[in-house]
């Protein structure tokens, strides 16, 4: 539950890469091609065993063979279970090692949390959700024909806790290691480290246990981590790991050349009736690193014969996007919310006036903050904290005002006062021109504002200071599971709050809103998506911390001959788990 | 003017007669005529120096008899004969085989003109072997090591080797002079040879230069703006002036007994030995003319101190070059001979070299 | 000529010297920390400390430049226990984004870099210095005129213009070729060649340009030589006076410029690596600024140092070979 790497990457970018006119992230779309109608997320945690079962449900009209070509501006970092934390080197290693649950998606907005490796999400022992078993399935086989075993898994846990290893993410074993840094007392099997981290236990080879001290009710969603893959002792190469990573799943890297293209050919002992997630259509997968975003658009645009079987996880750049508005071309894109939301932080511990703070919601031009970054393709209006990715979301709106705000209401909420506030914005362009459109409507609107540039590299840490000196700051959130658990607790319970490094940047501190987490979390994870609903709004309703102002979207293009690529719920990006080539 | 008022031509075998030789160049600004109508003839063991501002033709003159102009902006009329030969009715691969061989150039700067990264020797060697394909390599060599040491370049078996920055201007300017000669040619053309050279090297190469016509009896033209030189070397003079000859004679008529204006100029403004330093030299007033648009009349009358002694006729009229008393002596000016010679005496006898 | 080039040698070690410890100075100078951008999306402080102490940049900044100087000569350690690396000399130290030895990716980057600036090369050398020294020896001439107008288009044009419009006639809108790729040229020489074309054709069209007015000039200046005019004046035949004399002395500049361009281009040809999509150095260097990754900057940035030291000391030499005016001393 940390800032993202995507929100972290703008500064980092925006250093670097003025030269290319490159970016990775969303933010610069264009005009898109209007607004994607957002669908109510049903999705939850399934232990139907029709659900949780394999084969996975076969897609309609899809063939098996041919390559999948992914085109991408950068290799990517790791392939390594224990260092793999960025959304589509999940969605890549996916193809390869299995975790103990995962995400069975087919488009249609019903995202399943189901068993993996695990016959099922996981057991909750005690109904207390402290301790969780899983069981492995039958006939689990890595690519040499050897048995998966969840001694493998555990051992795949450990080496996790390497400070060598620590890129990835880090639930489970701070939930094994309360009270402290993960990996402060237990750093790995390795140098003479135990083989199993205390706390996780395996009494056979089908079996895993996790006994964690605290409730912890999203383990079925943390065990969708790479965290989980298992890694037999043997095949571990350490930092090589991550040029080959054994595999589980239904492809083997066949190659690997850093930086130019990872190629991936079907690993023959992967048994499809083993596996409730994956097709495995295609015969391989190529990605290709190294490309412009412009280019990979242009390509995918021509749909010559050699990029038919193509696709992107790169947002259309802005130049391109208008040819692809229309046409065939149209039909080939997917497009999206992500799993972030953008919000204007309001600081409470200033801004202590709910009026003032409801009057913001009424007063901030949402149209005009998108536009500055590109309007309809970079993301729609906003007026929930959750993203329309997360599971249990559903539309709501409090104060009903349209995208580009009511002036009247605002006023009126302000009852002929004039708030002096101070807009702090990370100094890059773009995020300076949507401060700039965002105070230019707020002065219109009845309020007086100072606007306070910070170097984009330490925008979060500035912010994330409790006594920060600025009143509004805009912020990306975007959760590691499509849960609430991963968005409401750490932005707004006020008992996270420390001195740096806040997430909760609206810096809220209501012990009813403390109180309502700490009910949802005990609730059975598949009651809580609806919960952390009602608590959303609740927040919205009575606390004001925030103005939501736009969901993250996602607008990528395919080759014709792609089948079934929809984006994901879980990833917020093209899923490749059912994807196929149209012979 | 025609052929005909150039008795010399009339004598028999002169090597080399240039008849009416009018050279134009077309440039963007207009028609450029560097040489307007010239005449003079050269024989075999004679030398005649050609004298004259820059940009009175001089050059211009010599480049053309060479073919060495530039073909495509350049038109030629009138005759050139080298030999028996019309060298404006020969070919270009005619004329070239013509060059190097039957006539040969040498030019002012011997560093620029030899290239900077061939040997001295190998440079003589290929005007040999140019004229001389069926010679061997071994046979150019031994031919350039000889003529070297005839221009007496000290040590020429190892100077051969050698780069021309290695060599000092005045043997440069022999080695260049060997190269002229290696084919012996009966025609030479020597453009400012010693200009660039330092005073007792120049008196050294003018020396050289009398010594291998006497051996080789070539024709020599030698081009100089440097009476000093003309005198030294010279049997006859021609003075042009914007692109027209304005006298022509023996060195001992031109330079002893001058008839036209500009001539008495220039030798006005060549130092004196002899002279005291401060009432020596008058130079030319004013500058030479624009061959594009030359004065009327008299080219040089703007320049004239006695222009007005003839009413308009300096502005209107272009004087003919004529007869000006003792023979062989030409000159082209409307003064009347009595006048020439009181003016002479009274402006001009005591100052520079005039003396 | 030894003692020259023993000379030049030493002062291009000084240089680099001075290059390295600039570029190790401007990196840390930088207010991000590369431990930020390489430890992922999930960093505590305790995350930064230990990927900081992995990477090494927690010592001192003298104690990392003489590691990293030692490294070149002697090899280096990494890390400790079961994470211990021996990196052999010359050791150039490990991506901080992807733990791959620097040495492997400058020797997976480099041919390609190679492949595109030798083939262009050799293409802008004949095309540009042939076309020059016919339109001066045409000079005037309607082949002249055109060629004149050509470079001068050419040479006002940028590379990341000409490629992109050669991209779109010849890959996006009508599919002749396909997008270029790298394939080792002992692998596959044709397929090589065809992949490479896109880039070869950009920079060796854009650089012929430049070359063809450039040619043309000396060209010109040096037909105005004295010494051209005396090897008309010995009778030579006008093809021999134009090749073994013009010639001559016009290349001596273009072989000086091509040999410094050559020298810079080995370093990373950036734009045109970017717009073709292809891993050579220059687009090393330029993602691994990007990601703050110290070890391939120091790395790509000496490479490309000592590309133009060796150029520059290749064309010294190569100046000596053919003026004998200059001597190497």
């Amino acid at each position: 539950m940390r800032r993202t790497a995507r929100t972290l990457s703008i500064g980092v970018l925006s250093v670097a890469l003025v030269a290319t006119g490159c970016t990775r992230t969303t933010d610069d779309g264009g005009t898109g091609t209007g607004n994607e109608e957002a669908k109510t997320q049903t999705g939850s945690i399934s232990y139907e065993a029709a659900d949780n079962q394999g084969p996975a449900t076969a897609v309609e009209g899809a063939t098996k063979g041919g390559t999948i070509t992914v085109l991408r501006e950068f290799d990517f970092e790791h392939l390594d279970p224990a260092r793999n934390y960025v959304n589509v080197q999940q969605l890549t290693t996916n193809l390869i090692y299995r975790s103990l649950t995962g995400y069975k998606e087919n488009g249609t907005g019903k995202m399943l949390l189901v068993g993996d490796l695990a016959k099922d999400p996981g057991k909750d022992v005690n109904g207390d959700c402290k301790v969780w078993e899983f069981t492995l399935r039958d006939g689990l086989k890595y690519e040499d024909g050897s048995p998966v075993t969840s001694k493998d898994v555990a051992y795949g846990v450990a080496r996790s806790f390497a400070p060598q290893l620590n890129e990835g993410p880090h639930y489970i074993q701070q939930w094994l290691y309360p009270g402290g840094e993960y990996n402060a007392t237990y750093k790995g099997p390795y140098d003479g480290g135990k083989p199993t981290p205390d706390g996780v236990e395996t009494p056979d080879d089908k079996t895993i246990r996790f006994n964690f001290a605290d409730p912890h009710c999203d383990m079925p969603y943390a065990a969708a981590m790479a965290t989980t893959a298992p890694v037999p002792p043997a095949k571990d190469t350490k930092t090589n790991y991550d040029l080959r990573p054994f595999s589980s799943g239904p492809y083997k890297v066949k190659s690997y050349q850093r930086d130019v293209a990872l190629e991936l050919e079907r690993n023959p002992n992967w048994d499809p009736n083993s596996d409730p997630l994956r097709t495995a259509y295609p015969d391989a997968f190529k990605f290709t690193f190294g490309l412009e975003g412009a280019q990979i658009a242009e390509r995918l645009v021509a749909d010559a014969p050699a990029d038919q079987a193509a696709f992107t996880w790169t947002d259309v750049p802005p130049a391109v996007l208008p040819r692809t508005t229309s046409g065939a071309v149209a039909e080939r894109v997917v497009k999206g919310p992500t799993q972030y939301v953008w919000m204007l932080n309001i600081n409470t511990q200033r801004v202590t006036d709910v009026d003032v703070r409801k009057a913001l919601n009424y007063a901030v031009d949402k149209d005009a903050a998108l536009k500055a970054i590109g309007g309809q393709a970079a993301g729609t209006p906003a007026t929930t904290l959750m993203s329309p990715t997360t599971a249990g979301w559903k539309q709501y709106d409090v104060f009903g005002a349209p995208p580009s705000g009511d002036p009247e209401k605002a006023k009126e909420l302000l009852g002929g006062k004039t708030p002096e506030l101070v807009l702090a914005h990370a100094n890059t362009e773009q995020r300076t021109q949507q401060a700039e459109a965002i105070r230019k409507t707020l002065t219109e609107r009845g309020f007086k504002i100072t606007m306070k540039s910070i170097e984009s590299s330490s925008y979060y840490d500035e912010i994330g200071r409790k006594n920060n000196p600025y009143d509004l700051y805009l912020g990306g959130w975007g959760s590691d599971w499509p849960t609430g658990s991963t968005i409401i607790p750490p932005q707004f319970d006020g008992r996270e709050i420390t001195a740096e490094g806040n997430y909760n940047l609206s810096y809220i501190n209501d012990p009813a809103v403390s109180a309502e987490v700490d009910r949802v979390r005990q609730l059975p994870a598949a009651e809580q998506d609806a919960e952390w609903m009602k608590l959303d709004e609740k927040i919205m309703r009575e606390q004001v911390p925030v103005v939501p102002v736009y969901y993250d979207a996602t607008y990528v293009l395919h080759g014709s001959k792609v089948g079934n690529a929809f984006l994901s719920d879980a990833f917020g990006a093209i899923q490749v788990n059912t994807i196929y080539v149209k012979q | 003017m025609t052929s005909s008022a150039v008795p010399v031509a009339r004598r028999a075998g002169p090597y080399l007669r240039v008849e009416d030789l009018k050279v134009h160049f077309s440039t963007e600004d207009g028609t450029v005529r560097a040489v307007d109508g010239i005449s003079f003839a050269v024989e075999q063991g004679r030398t005649l120096g050609i004298v004259g501002e820059s940009g009175s033709g001089k050059s211009v003159t010599s480049l053309a008899i060479l073919g060495l102009h530039d073909q495509r902006r350049t038109r030629l009329s009138g005759r050139i004969l080298l030999g028996e030969r019309d060298l404006l009715r020969l070919s270009e691969e005619e004329v070239r085989r013509l060059r190097g061989r039957d006539m040969a150039m040498i030019f002012q700067d011997p560093l620029s003109a030899l290239h900077p990264y061939y040997t001295v020797g190998r440079q003589v060697a290929e005007a040999y072997r140019v004229h001389h394909p069926d010679a061997g390599r071994r046979e150019a060599r031994q031919r350039a090591v000889d003529m070297l040491g005839r221009v007496g370049i000290p040590q020429p078996g190892r100077r051969f080797d050698q780069y021309p920055h290695e060599f000092s201007g005045g043997m440069r300017q022999r080695a260049m002079i060997a190269m002229a000669l290696v084919n012996d040619p009966d025609l030479l053309i020597a453009d400012e040879p010693t200009t660039a050279l330092d005073v007792t090297v120049q008196a050294q190469i003018l020396d050289l230069l009398a010594d291998l016509q006497a051996e080789f009896r070539s024709a020599i033209i030698l081009i100089t703006h440097d009476l000093g030189v003309v005198s030294q070397v010279a049997d006859e003079v021609l003075v042009m002036y914007g692109g027209r000859a304005v006298e022509h004679g023996s060195v001992e008529q031109v330079l002893r007994r001058p008839q036209h204006p500009y001539t008495w100029g220039l030798l006005s403004s060549v130092p004196s030995l002899h002279g005291d330093a401060e009432a020596d030299l008058v130079p030319i007033p004013g500058n030479p003319p624009s061959l594009i648009n030359l004065p009327s009349g008299c080219a040089f009358h703007p320049r004239c101190r006695y222009a007005d002694r003839n009413g308009t006729r300096s502005r209107a009229e272009v004087p003919e070059l004529r007869p000006a008393g003792a023979p062989g002596h030409l000159v082209a000016c409307h003064l009347s001979a009595d006048d020439r010679t009181r003016l002479y005496a009274e402006d001009v006898a005591h100052v520079g070299v005039a003396r | 000529m030894l003692r020259f080039i023993i000379r030049r040698l030493l002062v291009a070690v000084v240089t680099l010297i001075v290059i390295s410890l600039v570029t190790f100075g401007l990196f840390f100078a930088v207010p991000s920390s590369p431990a930020k951008v390489m430890c992922g999306k999930n960093c505590t402080a305790a995350d930064i400390a230990q990927v900081e102490e992995r990477l090494g940049i927690r010592d001192p900044l003298p104690e990392q430049y003489v590691n990293f100087a030692s490294g070149i000569f002697v090899g280096r350690t990494f890390g400790s226990g079961e994470f211990e690396r021996e990196c052999p000399a010359p050791c150039l130290g490990y991506s901080f984004r992807n733990d791959q030895p620097v040495t492997e990716i400058v020797a997976q980057r480099a041919p390609v870099t190679f492949s595109i600036v030798f083939g262009a090369a050799a293409i802008w050398i004949l095309l540009g210095v042939t076309l020059g020294m016919i339109s001066a020896l045409r000079r005037g001439t309607v082949f002249d005129r055109f060629a004149i107008g050509v470079s001068l288009a050419g040479a006002s044009m940028q590379v990341y213009f000409f490629g992109l419009i050669l991209l779109y006639l010849l890959v996006y809108a009508t599919g002749l070729l396909p997008f270029p790729s790298y394939t080792p040229l002992t692998e596959n020489p044709a397929k090589w060649a065809l992949g490479l074309l896109l880039p070869w054709m950009t920079l060796g069209f854009l650089n012929s340009a430049l070359y063809a007015r450039l040619s043309r000039a000396q060209m010109l200046e040096t037909l105005s030589e004295d010494f051209v005019r005396t090897a008309r004046a010995k009778g030579l035949p006008l093809r021999r006076v134009h090749t073994r004399h013009a010639l001559r002395a016009a290349i001596t500049p273009i072989v000086t410029i091509a040999g410094l361009d050559i020298g810079t281009a080995l370093g990373g040809t950036f734009i045109t690596e970017t717009i073709f999509g292809l891993q050579g150095l220059g687009k090393a260097t330029v993602e691994a600024v990007q990601f703050l990754n110290l070890p391939v900057v120091m790395a790509t940035v000496l490479l490309a140092a000592i590309f133009i030291v060796i150029a520059n000391i290749v064309v010294d030499v190569l100046y000596a070979v053919i003026d004998p005016r200059v001597r190497l001393s």
